[in-house]
């Protein structure tokens, strides 16, 4: 019984700070004034929203760059998720690894490549028109709201492909074979059937991709921020943030409490719209295999054609921009007085003892946050799933709300409990504890999520058994649940490792100094203070940090994982 | 009504090429019930698939009523919704994001018929009528049970008035009661509609019930085609026999015309065909008489009766002789045999085949 109560508290703890800084948040939307002075409660702030011209015109801009990234993640998620999962295309495991790869990539890394492509002055694309059509201006911009929805629908269509393979491979495909034998056409098949079939799972992922882009933090910041285009996630971030005026938690509050409302909807349609999908899922008795539509030379050609230009433009690009960048003082397209600028000279300039401050402190995260992750939520799964509490459908929705609270919402909640309300208490501002906290609660909705998933698989009579036999309840869970369920806690510590390195969006609000930089915090820094060159080459340096822990996951992951938990 | 001829299928699976059709000829004429029969892995779907158009052939040509709507050279292919084929599929493939009514009616309204509304209407009605399950028009797919799935898969592909019917193990998914019920109904529907079917199953004992004619296949070829009853008294080979049932068999080699040397002794049996040297003698449980009495006549054997089992309808048997294990099946008269018995043989019973494993 003692252990029982043990995992009820435990999962309690976990998921109080959750309800505690979704409330900060809904209460700092009502002050007035600043902390410290006497508290005045005002509506003010929700009114302006809509009356302040300019935070109207970052509500507009901020849905336009989540439309924009749905329809460029979409654009490339649905062709290839069904070249991958309908087709005869040889070298589809590869395919499905570099997407699965591509979601690791850090969006600051291939923001900043983009930058120095499409940038409207320094950008070499638009260098080259103007060098050769003696233009006035390049034609391209990157920092607009158009621009920024490319480059995050580039690297969201990682997330929507997975989501979206996992549509068509639990359609039955003899559901269009048995439109096509009686007498329907390709293209009516594909109409009235494979189309209706197909569509709540490529709205699900839609609707997943708005609600990630409505509170994207890391495209804005890198290439909106300096260039005065303003979304939702980079407004608050300014507001908490000013470089002149004092930091207006007001504001941040009713606008950070607008876009949780906002996301909560969307999450709620989500999961609305996933249960209807599962409802076409066709489980046949027997392990079916599916006609694969063969594809031919030509039609092989195309597709390898598309899958190449995808991972150029998505990946590669960015890449080799960056690279060169990291090469030159200064930045220039590349030509031959280009190339005999090229040195290394940015690397050995780099603020080393910072970096190695950096990488000590992402490393401490990546083996702290995912640990901790996992033992708070080995007892909030088992509090859903295996307990009789009265209350656990409470934690079941308690566990869900960190996936629809977006993460920098969360970071801003924490820093204001930890200046103004528990200071005294618990000195948590500016340590690296207050970075593992937050990055933790984060995690919880992906890390239950997996869990809940394999824990399901296991039938109770196992448990059943071991208490019959006189184990107690941690003891069953030492000696039954956890080795059962080792393969899912191996993955999802990996995953989640590697998601604490590229992590920037929470830290850009709970890093305040030297003692808890972590490294993308450093590359962003570098970015800020206009050593463009510079962050490029630390951008590098990161990367080549961050290649064994990919590895690492490459052998140990399997693919199905990551689709059960979105 | 179906011809196939020299049809070839490989299939590739990573570096391997597996041969799911290894020259298949086959003719089904009209009104006829034809099952294929076989093991998973036989082709027998593949075969199916490639006659609705499914699949491509590799080599060979496949023609519909005279029509040919496969050919491998001179290169030609009609695509499966000109074929104007019906087909009940094992998952019976229902759209779940229709109703009853439309899963009927949109290949009605859309397909080549292009019926109005009303036209499709009154279709739908009658096709429903055919499977029992008037007054389901306005009911969604996703609430029927398998069965009902199953009659709905049944409408929807006579709705269209096929001249071929094809069905893919319809009742492999149905419990083992309304698989027997299922049967009886199909076999008396399609009879009254006077439609041609191709039934593609493992079980053989749904084929004898259902077919007229028998095509039984292994490894991507046809063993005999033939009815039930060739089958079963007539196999051409011991594939086919152990197919159709359990067999003893006994070793053995060829003494003169009429007589095979065996393991458990001499007897005479009816040679179709003139083997010699090793053979292998078939016969099943059901053809050998036992008793108790000790006369030795012709085709007689004594052994022991090593055990007995009461199953209701009958008796089963298991007897040794030297070394040899025999079953025999017998209608239960209320008496429990022991101790020596006599097992007679008729010959006109026995089959012979070459011995191929003593080579």
């Amino acid at each position: 019984m003692k252990g029982r109560w043990l995992l009820v508290g435990v999962s309690a703890a976990a998921l109080l700070p959750v309800i505690g800084l979704l409330l900060v948040i809904f209460w700092m939307g009502f002050w007035q004034s600043g902390p410290g002075e006497p508290v005045v409660y005002t509506l003010n702030h929700y009114r302006n929203i809509l009356t302040d011209s300019f935070t109207f015109k970052t509500l507009l801009n901020t849905l336009g760059f989540a439309s924009t990234t749905v329809v460029v993640s979409l654009f490339f998620a649905i062709p290839i998720a069904w070249l991958v999962e309908r087709t005869d295309l040889p070298g589809k495991e590869l395919v499905f690894t570099l997407m699965a790869v591509g979601a690791l990539v850090p969006t600051f890394f291939t923001a900043m490549g983009w930058v120095f492509l499409l940038h409207p002055r320094i950008g070499v694309v638009n260098r080259i028109f103007v060098d050769s059509f003696g233009l006035a201006q390049g034609p391209f911009n990157i920092a607009s709201i158009i621009g920024m929805g490319w480059v995050e629908g580039l690297g969201l269509s990682s997330i929507a492909f997975i989501m979206i393979v996992a549509t068509y491979r639990t359609m039955d495909p003899s559901l269009e074979e048995a439109g096509r034998i009686h007498g329907l056409n390709i293209v009516k098949t594909l109409r009235y059937i494979t189309l209706p079939l197909t569509f709540p799972g490529i709205l699900a992922a839609a609707i997943y991709v708005f609600t990630i882009g409505l509170s994207a933090f890391e495209v804005p910041a890198i290439i909106g921020m300096s260039n005065k285009i303003f979304t939702f996630s980079t407004f608050i971030f300014y507001k908490m943030q000013p470089l002149e005026e004092l930091p207006n938690y007001g504001v941040a509050g009713a606008v950070s409490s607008l876009l949780v409302v906002l996301a909560l909807l969307l999450s709620w349609w989500y999961f609305k719209v996933l249960r209807f999908s599962s409802r076409y899922a066709v489980v046949t008795g027997r392990a079916y295999r599916p006609k694969l539509v063969e594809l031919g030379g030509r039609g092989r050609l195309y597709a390898w054609i598309f899958l190449g230009l995808f991972f150029l433009v998505a990946k590669l690009l960015p890449f080799f921009l960056l690279t060169w960048a990291a090469l030159l003082s200064y930045f220039q397209p590349p030509s031959w007085a280009a190339l005999s600028q090229v040195s290394l000279r940015n690397f050995y300039g780099l603020p080393w003892d910072l970096l190695l401050a950096g990488a000590r402190n992402t490393l401490l995260l990546m083996l702290a946050v995912p640990t901790l992750t996992l033992v708070l939520c080995l007892a909030i799964s088992w509090v859903i799933l295996r307990s009789d509490l009265k209350w656990r459908i409470v934690f079941d929705a308690l566990a869900f709300l960190p996936h629809a609270v977006p993460s920098i919402i969360l970071a801003i909640a924490a820093v204001f409990v930890a200046l103004f309300l528990v200071r005294n208490i618990l000195p948590l501002y500016g340590t690296l504890s207050i970075l593992i906290l937050v990055y933790t609660v984060s995690r919880i909705s992906f890390a239950t999520r997996i869990i809940n998933n394999s824990l399901a698989q296991i039938h109770p009579e196992l448990e059943e058994a071991a208490f019959a036999g006189g184990l107690r309840v941690l003891q069953v869970m030492r000696k039954i649940l956890l080795p059962l369920l080792k393969p899912a806690l191996v993955y999802a510590w990996l995953w989640m490792a590697l998601l604490c390195y590229r992590e920037l969006t929470m830290a850009s609000v709970l890093v305040t100094n030297q003692n808890n930089i972590t490294l993308p915090m450093i590359v962003w820094g570098l970015w800020l203070g206009g050593s463009l060159n510079q962050a490029a080459a630390a951008n590098l340096v990161i990367l080549v940090f961050m290649l064994p822990a990919v590895l690492l996951y490459l052998t140990v992951g399997r693919r199905s994982r990551l689709e059960e938990a979105l | 009504m179906i011809s196939v001829s020299g049809v070839h299928k490989n299939f590739k699976s990573g570096e391997q090429t597996v041969a799911a059709l290894n020259g298949i000829d086959l003719q089904v004429g009209k009104k006829e019930f034809f099952v294929l029969l076989g093991p998973s892995g036989s082709g027998k779907t593949t075969l199916m698939r490639c006659i609705a158009g499914l699949e491509k052939p590799d080599a060979g040509s496949i023609s519909l009523d005279g029509k040919t709507v496969f050919s491998a050279s001179p290169r030609s292919n009609v695509p499966p919704e000109e074929r104007q084929i019906g087909m009940v599929f094992q998952s019976y493939a229902i759209w779940p994001h229709m109703t009853v009514a439309e899963n009927i009616g949109l290949v009605l309204t859309h397909g080549p018929a292009r019926l109005s509304q009303n036209d499709a209407r009154e279709r739908i009605r009658h096709a429903l009528g055919l499977v029992q399950l008037d007054n389901f028009e306005k009911r969604p797919a996703r609430l029927l049970s398998g069965g009902q799935q199953q009659r709905v898969a049944l409408a929807r592909a006579l709705a269209i008035n096929p001249k071929l019917l094809l069905m893919d193990e319809p009742l492999s998914n149905l419990d083992a009661r309304l698989r027997e019920e299922v049967r009886t109904k199909i076999k008396k529907l399609v009879s009254e509609l006077g439609i041609t079917v191709l039934y593609v199953t493992h079980d053989q004992v749904e084929a004898m019930v259902l077919a007229d004619r028998i095509a039984v296949m292994a490894h991507g070829e046809i063993l005999q085609v033939g009815n039930p009853y060739e089958l079963y008294r007539n196999p051409k080979s011991a594939l086919v026999a152990e197919f159709f049932g359990s067999m003893n068999w006994l070793r053995g080699k060829v003494l003169d015309k009429y007589c095979v040397e065996t393991e458990i002794g001499r007897l005479e049996v009816d040679f179709r065909g003139e083997p010699n040297g090793n053979v292998v003698l078939g016969i099943r449980p059901e053809d050998m008489k036992i008793d108790a009495s000790q006369e030795i006549l012709r085709n007689r054997i004594e052994g022991t009766m090593a055990h007995s089992t009461f199953v209701g309808d009958q008796m089963i048997f298991e007897i040794r002789v030297n070394d040899t294990l025999l079953t025999a099946k017998a209608m239960p008269d209320g008496k429990k045999p022991e101790g020596k018995v006599s097992i007679y043989f008729p010959k006109e019973k026995m089959i012979v085949f070459p011995d191929i494993s003593s080579d």
